[in-house]
């Protein structure tokens, strides 16, 4: 017997996304085409603290990335968790990203140390990067620390993005030495409703179904699929947040690269839905375009 | 190559055998099948896009393994329920049965019922619910003899969790290589490779009778590169997880590791095959 996840979203989907994400009858997931275009939202460049990985020299993971078909990859900084020069760590992101033209640095920020600020604007200031990653459970503080609301405050001002990463590992397979949790996300709803002109995106969230209601309260918080995980993963977060809230990403080194891609073949999502997340929901995302908020 | 996925003719010179397929896995549904069967159709795409030939799940029986009386009462008086999957997918679906480990007469019973005189290949050793103890559990080596006697393949769930175990239940890849090594001319599978792999590896390296399955974590790279050399591929068997997992997490950890397509061919079906083997030979 035949199954198509196009029923099951079709069934959920509100009327003006459903036409964006369901596939037409004809059009078969495996015949479904990569966009020329492919912006990978997650990566990050240098080595994970833990272990050497197969791709995790910068000439490698290019060549892995446009073997895959990804044309721009948004890159931060594996040294960003652990080391505290965190100028030194953004300068070398950055002067290896100028290298590769299909890397758009994003720098690594730890708002627990001392002039913070300062790293702040010279990402974004000087620098002109786009954005700015931070990783909260590695660093020690949550989302409802008054540091996060005014990062995002100074981020938002300077007009750049903010990507959280909800962890870089699975939990139960941190190193016992060195364990980050999870961030929690609720306070983020608080923060996007104070600054309205702010853009986040969670990074490495493997969402349950609680989580999927919580980001879908949050307005204008977009995901990445890196950990979306389940058959029909990806389908049931789009249903709950909406398309236009879901962006492509693999965290790769540290994930397969190939891991995420397949993903959205295996969906079944239509080429118009393969599209917003691969390729249009970044692009709208860095411009500044804010999505629509779907609940 | 579309997507980083194989085309459909490498994938099926890959010959795959899932070992690992997990619908419903908790619970069949009230009537005993139709949750398992609706989740299985719902694998189907993924299942038909990686090519798979064959894909085994794990059944429950009426021997405990589930926290619900009225539908252990049911698989008992009715055990053809247990049947329906692999009626409705006959050419493509495998079985084994989730064993109680709290209740072995029970189980013994199963075994004479389901391998022996059955159509199932082999028995999974849960690591939660009530059918779940510690692999390390002294009446565990009865199973373990009469599953021998009768060639079926043992997959044993196990996990290494940072913090320490949830349960005392659970079985890591360490307890997994000292039972195992108690019956060295029984084949073992250390399911999902204990989770954190780097240890579940080196902990079953020196039992050749371990055989480390693929799936249930996280598409971390490096994983089959540091299997297949420290434990070669012939002792690597893959597993989807699915639908709980993707095929995309699952099968990008062998098909895009830099290892040779032999070892591929291996840790994908060749060896699933290898052993199950030996129960079809006695049926």
């Amino acid at each position: 017997m035949a199954f198509h996840r196009r029923d099951l979203i079709h069934g959920v989907m509100t009327a003006g996304a459903a036409s964006v994400v369901a596939a037409s009858p004809a059009e078969k997931p495996a015949t479904v085409s990569m966009p020329t275009k492919v912006v990978d939202t997650n990566v990050s460049l240098f080595q994970w603290p833990f272990r050497r990985i197969p791709l995790d020299e910068i000439n490698a993971l290019c060549s892995k990335l446009r073997q895959i078909g990804i044309t721009e990859a948004w890159a931060s900084s594996f040294e960003g968790l652990l080391h505290r020069d965190i100028r030194g760590v953004n300068t070398r992101l950055l002067n290896a990203c100028q290298a590769k033209p299909e890397l758009v640095p994003v720098g690594a920020i730890n708002p627990t140390l001392p002039d913070w600020k300062h790293d702040i604007n010279l990402c974004l200031g000087r620098s002109k990067m786009p954005g700015i990653r931070i990783f909260p459970g590695y660093h020690g503080y949550q989302l409802s620390d008054k540091v996060f609301s005014e990062l995002l405050a100074t981020a938002t001002e300077l007009g750049g993005f903010v990507q959280i990463a909800f962890t870089l590992e699975d939990t139960r397979t941190q190193s016992h030495s060195v364990t980050a949790p999870n961030t929690d996300p609720r306070p983020l709803k608080h923060w996007m409703q104070q600054i309205p002109e702010a853009k986040v995106q969670i990074l490495n969230c493997r969402p349950s179904t609680s989580d999927k209601q919580i980001f879908a309260s949050i307005p204008r918080v977009v995901l990445d699929t890196s950990r979306v995980d389940g058959t029909d993963g990806l389908v049931t977060l789009v249903n709950a947040i909406g398309v236009d809230r879901v962006l492509y990403g693999s965290h790769a080194p540290f994930l397969i690269p190939e891991a995420a891609c397949i993903r959205i073949l295996e969906s079944g999502i239509s080429a118009a839905a393969v599209n917003a997340v691969m390729t249009e929901n970044a692009d709208k995302f860095r411009k500044s375009e804010v999505p629509s908020q779907k609940n | 190559m579309n997507f980083g996925l194989p085309s459909a003719e490498t994938l099926q010179q890959y010959r795959i055998w899932d070992s690992y397929f997990t619908p419903s896995f908790s619970h069949p549904g009230p009537d005993g099948s139709r949750g398992l069967i609706d989740d299985i159709q719902r694998s189907m795409p993924a299942v038909q896009l990686g090519q798979f030939e064959k894909l085994c799940y794990f059944a429950h029986v009426g021997i405990g393994t589930t926290t619900d009386p009225t539908l252990e009462q049911l698989l008992q008086a009715k055990p053809e329920l247990v049947l329906k999957p692999l009626q409705h997918w006959p050419n493509k679906l495998l079985g084994m049965i989730q064993l109680n480990l709290n209740n072995i007469a029970a189980s013994m019973t199963a075994l004479d019922r389901w391998l022996q005189d059955g159509p199932m290949l082999g028995v999974y050793f849960p690591g939660s619910g009530p059918g779940a103890a510690n692999c390390m559990t002294p009446n565990v080596s009865k199973l373990v003899d009469r599953v021998s006697e009768l060639g079926g393949v043992i997959m044993q769930h196990t996990w290494l969790k940072t913090g320490g175990k949830r349960s005392p239940q659970e079985s890591t890849p360490s307890e997994l290589a000292t039972l195992a090594s108690r019956h060295p001319h029984q084949h073992f599978i250390c399911a999902h490779a204990g989770g954190e792999w780097e240890q579940g590896i080196r902990a079953v390296r020196e039992t050749p009778n371990v055989l480390i399955e693929t799936s249930g974590f996280d598409a971390t790279a490096g994983f089959i590169e540091m299997a297949t050399r420290e434990l070669g591929s012939k002792r690597i068997v893959f597993g989807s997880h699915l639908p709980s997992r993707s095929l995309g997490t699952e099968i990008s950890k062998v098909t895009s590791a830099s290892i040779s397509e032999k070892d591929k061919k291996d840790i994908l079906g060749r060896n699933y095959r290898k052993l199950l083997n030996v129960i079809q030979s006695y049926k």
